[in-house]
């Protein structure tokens, strides 16, 4: 033992607080990578405790996205955010956070952060604001390669960064490294992130709303390239985002979230077309679709009831802006009930069979 | 960085021309006939009227001050009234002695800003941070001529320190200048320390709630490594900050060194007023005024070469 | 946890009740630094009725009584007089010299920076870069040069510093109007036809007079500063009437056979310079102002 270099010796400190993670590198296709379990967030005001989340279940697949859905506000960025233990001193969340046998909510900080960009990479939403604009790109990649001890010195974490660059699909990595972030377009820059995030071997990658401030043509290319990314690395993805479009393109699995809960989940291309509950199926007739008129797209009457104004028991906190609703939804809250393999819904009404929502939308488009 | 530093200087050119009409503008405010001043009351109309125009005066004003400017450009801003002595001169040697005073105090106080504002911008809600927040706002406020004679009181209470002037009587070495240095630096130092500690501490909390530092703890960056990079991105505001104290400085310590008798401008300037002595003032306001815009030029410059984005 | 990530509770816990809140119960700067304000201008208005003695008449006998004699609890200055007295009286040229000129130069750069900020791009520069010559002088010596040249007296005094502050209240104003001009609500006017004047005193001066009005309040506690700073150089109210900074002056010629009573008037002008601060920061949160330096 006493013949470990320090660095060998942090490096296996490193590894052994990932523990499992590491042992996940060989995960097979599907196996479940990181667990979320009854996560409730809330934060602490001057005078009380507001829920932002209550009571969120998610499990991220190897080689699966899923794609956690739902209106700004709706608690999903704050999800993403406690999964890594980010939201800071004023957050006060419950539950269990599971990466392979790991309990992140129990980890010691100092080995949390070698979780972070580590076993677990993340993206976030604003592509321009996610580098130190006063250094140039290269040195930013370097910085993180080195310390997650991918690489050993900086000239070789130099070109791993470079090899990284080109993996993302940017064609002159050499004069990108080289260049500051103003010289950059936003969606270079956000291949620079996801360079990032996947620079340290990440088992799980998590994704807040990554596209959302790129132009269409970027956001597509920036999506296919997550696909390629994952079927290369084998990843689980966790992609956070309030286009149903996106979560149609990329998505294995969804999660639909509303006023801090989930309300359905399933397989993508099951809850996108056959939804369960009645504000999947208001989220689907916002989304302009081929073949269907102008006309026939319906915004959702109402808004989302803001944090600290839920109903947490004993209502349906979707019941004042549902068209389904009956007189019980607002005398008690549907569990999530399931479905099918892998479908739960939190709907009594439509998941009885009463009003279908797909028949619904037939008729309009008619 | 060459040629960022030369533009600039040429823009602070205006800036200069600016500078040298508003300091014409006052002496020709200076009420009183300097002509009847100069021949005392018994001298004969055409005494007067040939001085007059010997001195320019009856020509059109933007003459007079092509005159005056050409005058100044080669250094003759005109005779010390009280020192039967080139103001020009007299005012450089000073000027050289408050710049001393100036730097001693700006080093104090950017140092001591700096620390302050990092601890309440990183504790904003703990006790020490909310203490601070409180005391600086109390630093800023004291005048440096209040805190500068409260000083006078000390060092003549302890003894600790000489309570005046720039050197001892038989000694001029520089442990005794930085002896006599200290107590005024700190007077003049107190008020900016406190506002560049509440500024930035500002710049850095504003830095510390952009989307990169997220990003970096998201990436797992130490949170010292984290810090680093932010404290970076608020230099260029603490440039800023840097630039706004030396122009409160080089008001501030004349009042500084008339109570610690200090050489330099501002006892100058006291005397001067006294004894209604314009050119000594009028010289020491024009010195004054080309070291703030240069001091301007060199804080536009370190800002460029820290913030590509400016240099681009 | 992180204790540099961002803590969205700050924002997320932060609904409309509590900041009406934070308007009707005033911070404890506000009433603390309301509070020294109000004393000393209750001190001013009221020196006849309670100034112990006269502020100019003294006796060569009572020469430099220490702090806390009785009869004269701070002390009497060189030639005898009561310096409670003049401090009382000297409240008066000092605020006036301080506030005045903060009224003055606040209304002169205000009407400036909103010109410079919904003007076009050459009357901008033209006013702006104006000012930077302005700027390239340090206030107090700009307001020394003018005073010296008007000569000593407060109206002088008076004059000097308004022009002094007319730079730095046109710079912050501009930079509020150019904040608003990128605000949807400005255009919209713009685009339904206002006039540029309606504009100005329906939707700008509404929106720039918080943030003015905390920077002005601040501005005043340097103006005393600076106010007194002239009188220290002889540039105030003429012997023997009293202001704050000629009896710093007189007095500190005795710091070293009466260094406590040398500190009197330095601390009377400390105070009021606290009090005018703790005023406008605690204005500057009641209104949810950016903090900003107070620079001049």
């Amino acid at each position: 033992m006493n013949s470990l270099s320090p660095a060998l010796r942090r490096a296996r400190r490193s590894s052994a607080a990932l523990g499992e993670a590491a042992a996940a590198a060989t995960a097979a296709e599907g196996e479940e990578l990181l667990r979320v379990s009854d996560l409730t967030v809330a934060f602490r005001g001057r005078k009380r405790v507001i829920e932002i989340v209550h009571g969120l279940d998610l499990s991220l697949h190897a080689g699966r996205t899923l794609v956690l859905l739902g209106e700004s506000g709706s608690g999903k960025s704050v999800t993403a955010r406690a999964i890594l233990r980010l939201l800071g001193a004023g957050a006060v969340v419950e539950g269990s956070v599971r990466l392979g046998a790991t309990e992140l909510t129990e980890l010691p900080e100092s080995s949390m952060g070698l979780v972070r960009g580590g076993a677990v990479g993340m993206v976030s939403q604003d592509p321009s604001g996610s580098l130190d604009p006063l250094r140039r790109a290269g040195p930013q990649i370097v910085e993180v390669l080195l310390r997650h001890e991918i690489e050993s010195d900086t000239r070789r974490a130099r070109a791993h960064a470079r090899e990284l660059l080109s993996q993302v699909g940017l064609r002159d990595p050499d004069r990108v490294l080289r260049s500051y972030p103003f010289e950059l377009s936003g969606g270079m820059r956000q291949r620079i992130a996801i360079a990032i995030a996947i620079g340290c071997r990440p088992r799980v990658l998590i994704a807040d709303e990554p596209t959302t401030a790129l132009d269409v043509t970027v956001q597509a290319q920036v999506l296919e390239l997550f696909a390629r990314l994952q079927r290369e690395l084998n990843l689980a993805i966790l992609l956070v985002t309030h286009d149903v479009g996106v979560a149609r393109v990329i998505g294995d699995d969804v999660a639909v979230m509303y006023a801090g809960r989930l309300v359905e989940t399933g397989p993508a291309e099951v809850v996108l077309t056959d939804p369960r509950h009645p504000y999947t199926t208001a989220l689907l007739d916002a989304l302009p679709l081929p073949g269907i008129a102008r006309g026939a797209l319906r915004s959702i009457p109402g808004q989302p009831p803001g944090p600290g104004a839920r109903p947490w028991e004993g209502a349906c906190a979707f019941a004042p802006r549902c068209r389904s609703a009956t007189g019980a939804c607002t005398s008690h809250r549907p569990p999530l009930s399931a479905l099918g393999p892998g479908r739960l819904t939190g709907c009594d009404v439509i998941a009885d069979g009463a009003p279908r929502p797909g028949e619904d939308r037939r008729e309009v488009s008619a | 960085m060459t040629r960022f530093l030369t533009r600039r200087l040429l823009l602070s050119l205006p800036i200069l021309i600016g500078v040298s009409i508003v300091v014409f503008i006052t002496i020709k405010l200076i009420p009183g006939n300097p002509v009847a001043a100069l021949l005392g009351p018994n001298a004969t109309p055409q005494a007067r009227a040939a001085l007059s125009s010997r001195l320019g005066l009856n020509d059109p004003l933007p003459v007079q001050y092509l005159h005056w400017l050409w005058a100044v450009l080669h250094g003759n801003l005109g005779t010390s009234i009280s020192l039967q002595s080139g103001a020009g001169g007299l005012a450089l040697t000073a000027f050289a002695n408050t710049m001393i005073l100036v730097l001693a105090a700006l080093v104090i106080a950017l140092a001591g800003g700096v620390v302050l504002g990092l601890v309440m911008a990183l504790a904003p809600r703990s006790v020490l941070g909310r203490a601070l927040s409180s005391s600086t706002l109390l630093l800023l406020s004291a005048p440096q001529y209040s805190v500068g004679l409260l000083l006078v009181v000390f060092a003549v209470k302890t003894g600790a320190f000489p309570s005046g002037g720039m050197h001892s009587t038989n000694s001029a070495s520089l442990g005794d200048l930085l002896a006599h240095l200290v107590l005024p630096a700190v007077a003049a130092a107190l008020a900016p320390m406190g506002i560049v500690a509440r500024m930035f501490s500002v710049a850095l909390s504003g830095v510390l709630e952009q989307e990169f530092v997220s990003s970096m703890s998201a990436r797992g960056l130490r949170r010292r490594a984290i810090i680093g990079h932010a404290v970076h991105n608020a230099v260029p505001s603490l440039l800023t900050i840097t630039g706004l104290q030396v122009a409160y400085l080089l008001g501030g310590v004349l009042f500084v060194e008339t109570i610690f008798d200090w050489p330099g401008i501002g006892q100058h300037l006291y005397q001067a007023i006294s004894s209604r002595d314009e050119p000594l003032i009028e010289a020491g306001v024009l010195f004054t005024a080309v070291a703030l815009v240069l001091t301007n030029v060199l804080v536009d410059t370190l800002h460029a070469w820290i913030d590509p984005r400016v240099r681009a | 946890m992180s204790v540099i990530s961002l803590d969205p509770g700050a924002t997320l816990a932060e609904p409309r009740a509590r900041q009406l809140r934070r308007v009707t119960r005033p911070p404890a700067g506000v009433v603390l630094g309301g509070g020294i304000v109000l004393v000393l201008v209750l001190a001013a208005l009221l020196a006849p009725v309670i100034a112990p003695d006269s502020p100019t008449a003294g006796s060569v006998s009572q020469r430099l009584f220490n702090v806390y004699t009785i009869g004269h609890m701070l002390g009497t200055d060189g030639q005898g007089r009561d310096v409670l007295s003049r401090l009382i009286w000297g409240a008066r040229p000092t605020l006036l010299a301080g506030v005045i000129p903060v009224v003055i130069g606040g209304l002169l750069g205000t009407a400036l920076g909103m010109l410079a900020g919904l003007s076009r791009s050459w009357v901008r520069n033209l006013v702006m870069r104006t000012l930077d010559v302005l700027f390239a002088f340090p206030a107090i010596l700009l307001a020394i040069a003018i005073g010296a040249a008007l000569g000593p007296g407060i109206k002088n005094a008076i004059v000097s510093l308004s022009i002094v502050l007319i730079a730095p209240v046109a710079r912050v104003a501009e930079s509020e109007v150019l904040r608003l001009r990128s605000d949807d609500f400005m255009e919209a006017a713009r685009a339904s036809g206002a006039r540029g004047t309606t504009i100005a005193w329906r939707h700008v001066v509404p929106n720039i007079a918080p943030p003015l009005l905390v920077y002005c309040t601040s501005l005043i506690g340097l103006a005393i500063v600076y106010a007194a700073g002239l009188a220290f150089l002889g540039l105030g109210v003429a012997p023997p009437h009293p202001d704050w900074g000629g009896m710093l002056d007189d007095l500190r010629a005795n710091v070293f056979d009466r260094p406590v009573l040398s500190l009197v008037p330095a601390a009377a002008i400390f105070l009021a310079s606290i009090g005018f601060n703790l005023l406008g920061s605690g204005l500057r949160r009641m209104l949810d102002v950016r903090e900003r330096e107070v620079a001049a």
